[in-house]
């Protein structure tokens, strides 16, 4: 259980179940490495570029390769990653994904049986905070980590609120060379 | 015992016939007229099981009762017993209930009014080209009403229902997730009864434009209002009030001296009642225009509002009348005062009064305008002022935090700061009217007035709503759709908690250019129309106001929604004859399986919305939702290949495996309008489409596909493809050889589907053939 | 496809119309001396298999489209070459009508009218996409038709801008015209051993199936028979297939074992006999997208006709939608036949009840676009129209007044 507000009050939790808070890029990883069948679902606000021109979508892309993960590209997000070079494994919609998550017979995005941790990038936080909220209740079977810079109550492990975006990019970094290193 | 269970029934049986005059043989009384609880439940469940209910908690608690509060996190039941799947179904049902009944209120509300005013015995007349005026009525009920009088038939039942729906969400009542939507598509139904008994009220009564398609185009924006007139402005949605007001004002001549204008519902039906009223805009831009300080009277009814009204109105010294008791903010009943001693009152001490006679608060609210007019300044801010304002804000991000819709205030501030306004324009579209930025702001920055340098004084067109769609209209709509020339009806509707407010112009022009039947009411029919294209033009302008291909139509305020769904069971029941009369399954059934027509409600936030699309899903009509809809806590999804699509075949009465997910979810939330629009073009799908039906339809899936989602092809197109037949023209050499890799069969199409005959009902297969 | 052409394919753009504004250059049309497009089936050997050929001047090569100066209008001569095995001489007229769907179908293209008054325009937002030659036009052609028609084994299309030689060409496309329009003129029932059953309406009737014949065009009026051929060689299993005539029963009222058989089996049994040219005993089914209707008038014996676009009341009191719903369903009803409009031009229109002779009221725009049959027949000025009479008072009065020969006993019916 945690103290920490989520960024946007609409998200407040209301319950006594929360995130655990990752700060530590190393752990972070480690929580995804030890996963048997991780899940990245992307979501349009990867679209939009950093600072320094590098789309976040880069910045998933990257993740998803260093970990080995699968992709779900929700709502228009496939056109643009197909347009760098990757094909999603799924292209289910953000509440067609968390529907099937949330069925543990399912056999997940490569049929090779449901997922185990599953990550959520780029989904605007309140429609995110809701299909969290549904995976919290019924899929005990998974976890689920947010790599957004807010902290998600719902998620079973999420990021801080960064005050800054350099900061938040830092983390990713470190995380994917983290992933890297381990693979 | 059975002779006296019997003789029970008969009771009921007959009192029921005499209510809808059952002996008038307008067509036979089918299985279910004036049904209870229980009386659909079959054909709910039948829908649920493929349409599954998906859960998504807004709080994982529980707080009804002094037991509580209860976590129902992950599986624990609460002190009840209530688990968190049932607990979200009852608040559901709740959402529902207070919609239905806001509408069949309202609707009781005007009915009682306009019986005063004509008499019980006013006749239904909508004019020569409707002669099914209450597909509704007829259908849930099984009357056939011909006066105001027979109007209140149908709002009793409705508040009969009502009250035994919310017994069953006291604690300790319903156990069962699936019941409580049954219930609530119960509910859902009641909501389209009550609407369409109350917006016929309103035609009938007001004197609304009906049997007409050419509705007068109509002004639109805050610019539209001459500031030198003194102003009142209608909010809510009750024209009571309003049409009083047009009355005085064409009384004592006072029309051209006198501005009256609208926000939210009303806005849309004092446009029916005088082309000269204006409508300000939506609900999301109620608060900018109270905070602008341009109305002189404020008159409020009931539903929407701004429960600050009178507040809000002090800090800008207009004056407040509150014309209804759902809405009385606490202020003086002064109904019984002289008319002139509220207006020195209000005139001179500034205060705000509660007015439930229609009459006299029209009076009251004119006298006062006038008066007041002069003394107050309304005037814009000016960019400069704008500019040195924002410097106040050094960025904090205290309003990001609070705001609804996750907008960059601050960025969009401390940018007009330094003179760049763009970033403020399109804050202002991303803007839903909260005020909760302002509240929260540290430095007080008065964001809302600043926004009115980026809202400009820009002023659009919207059409006037024309009411039901027409029988003459239905008839003819019949063969393109059959030939696969009309690809489809959407219907765009509903409140503004939009992502974007251009999102729904946009929509409305992608799909209207593709010659869709587009339907817009309520909040998204007025910003449909405020996006001009390069030529100047709203949609409204562009395309022609008919029910037909590449028109866009106005039904009119969010009671009117119950015409859009009235056109479906018209559909039915004119184009392939199937009697209506108490026969609720059977025309759910078709438009389930047969009418290729989708709701959008892209900003629906309120009760009423959650009601109006429970209403059309248990039609069988598909809604898509914006992504705040998450926040209703419940949606109505398939699991696609893996769901049972079997339908009966009533030609030939065989089960029929097609799978095919046609319609693919009843309610259903999408993040972006770029993933909104192909899945809006595939939700038109029905298994009987025609082999050129089905090749437009997935023409405009593929191709909107293509456009929004970067090129190739939908993965589940196959699902889709019957027969070569179905593959449009332009893509044929490309579908064929993807189907051919995936190893596609053909399957025959089925020509008359049905879900009769796959679940337990009283209706016979035959009755779906007639 | 994608990305194959320089701008989008689909019917989306079928409706969009180029005005001066965006025009960028015009070929054909009322500007243009010569202009015409023909299809033609030929052997294989006499075609190169999807080879465009460009006969003059392309758009690169031609002043476009000048506000000011006018201009930009030339001739031109569209040949689609096809051969396949199912191709005859009569599938000419279908493959040729293509042209028009496909030229709108292209972004930026514009096509009206057909064969000798043809009128296409390209956009200057289409030109500036790139689409600055004819043979990219002829490549689309190309692949629509190989697309829609697998019975096309091989085609090819010659674009003509040369004027010179359009206008050479142009007698012979006319006379094809002519022979075209002869054949039709002239094939009745008589002459197939096929008639075609359409069932695209069923999932709104269910018991309706239309039959269609040389003398029959369907309902709706969106199918005549040589329609119906080519729509069932493209897709047999499709809903519009072949029907074997079989024995004719009776050929004054269009009675075909071969049509009684079909209805049997495709009218989930309400139906097993069906009189293709009367109103009365055993009429056609209707759906619901008839474009008129012929109503019985009992308190003269006749019929009027009704059509959809007549918003006010016929002259026995009813309007187009109250009929429509008896008419509708896919039901027989004595006295309320659903018809398409051309049908009124047949020559076995309603024969075995007197054809138009037995017609006593029309919408006046009906009467006028019917002007030609109705004169021919002498009838013209004995017909009255809602101007002539507004009930069925008024019509007996205007009819004995013209003398009306229906009511003068002087039709003969057929024997």
């Amino acid at each position: 259980m945690s103290a920490v507000l989520p960024r946007h009050r609409v998200n407040v939790l209301t319950g006594i179940k929360s995130a655990r808070l990752v700060e530590d890029a190393a752990e972070c990883a480690n929580y995804i490495q030890k996963a048997k069948r991780p899940l990245l679902v992307i979501g349009p606000l990867l679209l939009q570029s950093q600072a320094d021109g590098k789309l976040l979508l880069e910045y998933a892309l990257d993740l998803a390769k260093a970990g080995g993960i699968p992709i779900c590209a929700t709502a228009q997000t496939r056109g643009k990653m197909v347009e760098l070079g990757v094909q999603p494994d799924c292209v289910y919609d953000a509440v067609e994904i968390v529907n099937a998550l949330k069925d543990p017979d399912w056999k997940g995005v490569r049929k090779e049986g449901n997922h185990d941790l599953v990550m959520f990038f780029g989904i605007r936080s309140d429609l995110g905070s809701q299909g969290l909220s549904t995976l919290k209740h019924f899929a005990p079977h998974l976890k689920t980590m947010t790599l957004c810079k807010h902290y998600f109550p719902h998620a079973s492990y999420s990021l801080t609120n960064f005050k800054k975006d350099a900061k938040w990019q830092e983390f990713l970094e470190s995380l994917i060379a983290e992933l890297q290193k381990g693979g | 015992m059975a002779v006296a269970e019997t003789k029970k029934l008969s009771k009921k049986l007959e009192e029921l016939s005499k209510l809808i005059r059952a002996e008038i043989p307008w067509e036979p009384v089918g299985p279910t007229p004036m049904p209870d609880i229980p009386d659909i439940r079959s054909w709910d469940m039948r829908l649920l099981k493929t349409y599954q209910p998906f859960y998504a908690p807004f709080c994982d608690l529980c707080c009804l009762c002094t037991y509580g509060k209860c976590d129902l996190t992950a599986g624990k039941r609460g002190a009840c017993g209530i688990d968190i799947a049932t607990q979200q179904a009852r608040v559901v049902l709740l959402a529902c209930l207070m919609g239905c009944s806001a509408h069949a209120a309202h609707g009781a509300h005007i009915l009682e009014h306009l019986i005063e005013k004509h008499g019980r015995d006013k006749k239904i007349d909508l004019g020569e080209s409707i002669t099914i005026e209450a597909p509704h009525i007829r259908t849930v009920l099984g009357l056939k009403p011909e006066t105001l009088g027979d109007l209140q038939i149908a709002l009793e039942y409705v508040f009969k229902e009502v009250g035994h729906l919310l017994d069953s969400c006291h604690t300790g009542q319903e156990g069962s997730a699936l019941d409580y939507e049954s219930k609530a598509l119960h509910a859902g139904m009641l909501d389209h009864v009550g609407m369409e008994a109350g917006d016929i009220a309103q035609i009938v009564g007001f004197n609304y434009p009906t049997s007409v398609a050419d509705t007068p185009l109509v002004d639109m924006g805050w610019g539209a209002i001459d500031k030198s007139k003194p102003t009142i402005l209608v909010s809510g949605h009750n024209p009571a009030t309003s049409t009083e007001v047009i009355d005085y004002l064409r009384e004592h001549s006072l029309e051209d001296q006198v501005e009256i204008a609208g926000v939210c519902c009303t806005a849309l039906e004092t446009t029916r009642y005088s082309d000269r009223a204006k409508i300000v805009g939506p609900l999301s831009r109620q608060l900018f225009f109270l905070r602008a300080g341009i109305a002189d009277v404020i008159m409020t009814d009931e539903q929407c509002i701004r429960t600050d009204t009178p507040q809000e109105a002090s800090k800008v010294g207009a004056a407040v009348v509150a014309c209804l008791d759902k809405a009385m903010y606490g202020l003086e009943d002064a109904t019984d005062m002289e008319a002139d001693e509220i207006v020195r009152r209000m005139v001179g001490n500034g205060e705000h009064f509660a007015i439930l006679d229609s009459a006299k608060a029209a009076e009251v609210a004119v006298k006062v305008a006038m008066e007041i007019a002069p003394k107050r300044r309304k005037e814009w801010l000016a960019e400069e002022e704008a500019i040195e304002l924002a410097k106040k804000c050094n960025d904090c991000a205290m309003c990001e935090q609070v705001c609804p819709n996750l907008c960059s205030i601050g960025a969009g501030i401390t940018q007009l700061a330094k003179g760049e306004f763009e970033p403020l324009r399109v804050l202002f579209n991303e803007c839903i009217g909260c005020g909760k930025c302002e509240e929260e702001c540290p430095r007080h920055v008065p964001i809302f007035r600043l926004m009115q340098v980026a809202a400009g004084n820009e002023t659009w067109k919207a059409r006037a709503g024309r009411g039901p769609i027409m029988d003459t209209e239905i008839r003819t709509v019949g063969a393109p759709i059959t030939l696969g020339t009309i690809p489809g009806v959407i219907a765009i509707v509903g409140c503004s908690n939009f992502p974007d407010v251009d999102d729904v112009a946009d929509m409305v022009e992608e799909f209207a250019k593709r010659k869709y039947i587009v339907v817009l009411s309520g909040c998204s029919a007025m910003v449909a129309g405020m996006k001009k294209d390069a030529d100047g033009k709203t949609v409204y302008e562009k395309y022609p106001p008919d029910f037909e291909g590449g028109g866009v139509v106005n039904v009119g305020s969010c009671v009117a929604n119950s015409h859009i769904t009235g056109a479906a069971i018209k559909i039915a029941n004119i184009f392939a004859a199937l009697p209506l009369r108490g026969n609720y399954e059977v025309m759910a059934d078709y438009v389930l399986n047969r009418v290729g027509a989708v709701g959008v409600a892209w900003g629906a936030y309120s009760q009423k919305a959650a009601s109006i699309a429970t209403g059309c899903n248990r039609l069988g009509i598909p809604v898509v939702l914006g992504p705040h809809s998450a926040k209703y806590r419940r949606l109505y999804l398939s699991r696609k290949e893996e769901d049972d699509w079997q339908v009966m075949d009533a030609r030939k009465k065989e089960l029929v495996e097609t799978g095919e997910p046609s319609p693919e979810h009843l309610a259903y939330v999408c993040e972006t309008k770029e993933k909104a629009m192909p899945m809006i073009a595939k939700l038109c799908i029905r298994k009987n489409d025609t082999p050129q039906g089905r090749a437009i339809k997935l023409n405009h899936y593929i191709s909107l596909y293509k456009k929004y989602m970067g090129g190739g092809l939908p993965e589940d197109l196959h699902l889709f493809v019957r027969r070569d037949a179905d593959i449009p023209l332009v893509y044929k050499k490309e579908v064929r050889a993807h189907l051919q890799e995936i190893g596609w069969q053909p399957r025959e199409p089925v020509g008359l589907p049905t879900y009769i005959g796959t679940y337990p009902s009283k209706v016979s297969i035959d009755a779906v053939i007639h | 496809m994608e990305g194959e052409f320089h701008v989008d394919i689909g019917p989306q753009y079928e409706g969009e119309v180029i005005r001066k504004e965006n025009l960028f250059m015009e070929f054909g049309g009322p500007k243009a001396a010569h202009k015409f497009e023909l299809a033609t089936v030929k052997n294989a050997d006499e075609i190169e298999n999807e080879k465009v050929e460009i006969i003059g001047p392309d758009i690169g090569d031609l002043q476009p489209y000048d506000p000011e100066k006018g201009g930009g209008s030339y001739p031109i001569a569209v040949l689609v070459d096809v051969a396949g095995g199912e191709l005859d001489k009569d599938a000419e007229a279908i493959i040729e009508r293509r042209l028009h769907m496909f030229t709108n179908m292209i972004e930026g293209w514009y096509h009206m009218n057909q064969r000798q008054d043809v009128w296409m325009r390209i956009s200057k937002e289409c030109y500036d996409k790139g689409f600055t030659s004819l043979r990219e036009l002829g490549e689309i052609y190309i692949l629509l038709y190989t697309s829609e028609m697998p019975i096309i084994e091989s085609i090819q299309v010659t674009i003509i801008t040369d004027p010179e030689k359009v206008k050479e060409l142009l007698p012979h496309a006319l006379e094809v015209y002519n022979a075209r329009d002869e054949r039709a003129r002239t094939l009745n029932d008589e002459d197939v051993d096929t008639f075609y059953g359409c069932v695209l309406c069923q999932s709104f009737a269910p018991t309706h199936i239309s039959i269609i014949t040389p003398n029959r065009i369907a309902n709706c009026g969106a199918i005549n028979w040589f329609d119906g051929r080519a729509a069932a060689k493209i897709d047999p299993e499709g809903p519009i297939f072949a029907i074997s005539k079989g024995d004719v029963i009776d050929a004054v009222k269009g009675e075909y074992s071969g049509a009684n058989a079909i209805e049997a089996e495709k009218s989930l049994g309400n139906y097993d006999r069906v009189y293709l040219y009367s109103a009365f005993e055993h009429p056609h089914t209707s759906c619901g997208c008839f474009e008129a209707i012929v109503y019985y008038i009992p308190e003269v014996d006749a019929f009027g006709v009704v059509h959809r676009e007549y918003k006010g009341e016929t002259v026995v009191g009813e309007t187009f939608s109250h009929m429509a719903g008896e008419t509708s369903g896919g039901k027989q009803i004595e006295g309320r036949l659903g018809t398409g409009l051309e049908q009124l031009r047949s020559p076995k229109f309603i024969q075995a009840d007197g054809g138009l002779a037995r017609i006593v009221w029309l919408p006046k725009e009906l009467k006028e676009r019917f002007k030609d049959v109705l004169e021919a027949k002498g009838l013209y000025d004995k017909v009255a129209t809602e101007e002539d009479a507004k009930n069925v008072d008024e019509l007996l009065e205007f009819l004995e007044k013209c003398g009306h020969p229906w009511l003068q006993g002087e039709v003969e019916l057929p024997a």
